[in-house]
């Protein structure tokens, strides 16, 4: 086999092993890179976190009408220095969908946001902390449902005087 | 020229290999062994020993002679409670002739909850509670509902996957029921004839 051929046979190797492990496992939902945020000790700060859900899909919001349907909750857990006061969720749509026409379901579906409130105490030495958590959600889409998952959903927060 | 076609050929093959081994590869680690992937008309249901809501111990294989309609399903899951209206009604007009509707809930509240809302869907057939074994060996399910009709011989006739016309669902449970079932000694008694002929076929031409 030409050198070029080898080549190309690796690289399609390659691709179809990375397509065929990631294909089965990918969420339909995506968290916006957050980037470094920085605060001041002594001070609070709102982080808008902007999430996107693919277009065939729809989530439960965080007050769905049922008890039964698993609303979308963000955990966000972080050092003593940085601590999460508060989350505030974005309102649900109400929708009518064609498998369950009378009843409407409070779903967020397309790209929302959901705003952490960060208090950094005045205490706080300056330094950078990370911030970890996880956005849990059940989707489905007009004919069927998945069961619940989570993304991770990390950032760094950096404390200044 | 010839040989760069037959290359080409070759890569392509090879990379829809690769895709297919990559997926299953990938399923198996984070699963294990599928039992059911593919196509699965005509595989044999795998077989299972769940837990219902009133605490028994409930197999496939108990079923054998009859046609299973096995119906994984969760309180979470809106699509799945249209169906249940049905199920309860086929059960009813087929359970005569047969049919036995089997709910898996592959849920992780607690089998109260489950059961609750089981009755207040009107649920007039077994509710089993659901396992990753169970899911994995009838091929991962996570797209819910799936819905297996499984014949009275034990085989798979078809599978359905979201929410259906009810029609579709009625015309898969009178396959499930067109089907035979013919117990093991019944096949050993008609093999063993089959062979006394044979051999009696036999002794006539020799003599």
């Amino acid at each position: 086999m030409k050198p070029i051929a080898a080549v190309i046979s690796f690289v399609f190797l390659l691709a179809g092993l990375a397509y065929g492990q990631g294909m089965d496992n990918k969420p339909p939902v995506i968290v916006a890179p957050v980037g470094t945020v920085q605060i001041h000790a002594g001070a609070t700060k709102d982080v808008e976190l902007d999430f996107r859900i693919e277009s065939e899909f729809h989530i439960n919001s965080h007050t769905p009408h049922s008890p039964l349907l698993i609303p979308t909750a963000l955990k966000l857990t972080g050092p003593e220095q940085v601590m999460v006061a508060d989350v505030k969720y974005p309102a649900g749509r109400d929708v009518t969908f064609s498998f369950s026409p009378d009843e409407k379901l409070s779903v967020y579906s397309g790209d929302f946001s959901i705003n952490a409130l960060l208090k950094a105490p005045a205490t706080t030495p300056a330094g950078t902390y990370p911030l970890k958590g996880e956005l849990r959600f059940q989707a489905c889409d007009h004919s069927a449902c998945y069961p619940p998952r989570s993304i991770m959903v990390d950032f760094q927060v950096k404390v200044v005087k | 020229m010839k040989r760069n076609a037959l290359v080409f050929v070759a890569l392509v093959v090879a990379i829809m290999a690769m895709l297919a081994s990559g997926k299953y590869l990938d399923r198996t680690r984070r699963h294990g062994a599928l039992k059911l992937v593919g196509d699965v008309q005509g595989v044999t249901a795998p077989d299972f020993s769940l837990v219902s809501l009133d605490g028994r111990k409930v197999s496939l294989s108990e079923f054998r002679g009859k046609a299973v309609l096995l119906n994984f399903w969760a309180t979470w899951c809106p699509p799945c409670k249209v169906e249940m209206p049905w199920f309860v009604d086929l059960q009813r007009q087929y359970g005569k002739d047969g049919l036995v509707v089997l709910g898996v809930a592959m849920d992780d509240s607690e089998p109260a909850t489950i059961a609750k809302f089981a009755s207040s869907m009107g649920v007039n057939y077994p509710v089993l509670l659901g396992t990753d074994k169970v899911s994995d060996d009838y091929g991962d399910v996570q797209y819910l509902p799936t819905t297996f009709y499984i014949g009275r011989d034990g085989m798979i006739v078809d599978k359905m996957t979201g929410l259906l016309d009810r029609k579709d669902i009625e015309g898969a449970v009178k396959k499930a029921l067109s089907t035979t079932y013919r117990p093991v000694s019944v096949q050993q008694s008609q093999a063993e004839a089959e062979m006394k002929t044979k051999s009696a076929a036999g002794k006539e031409t020799t003599q």
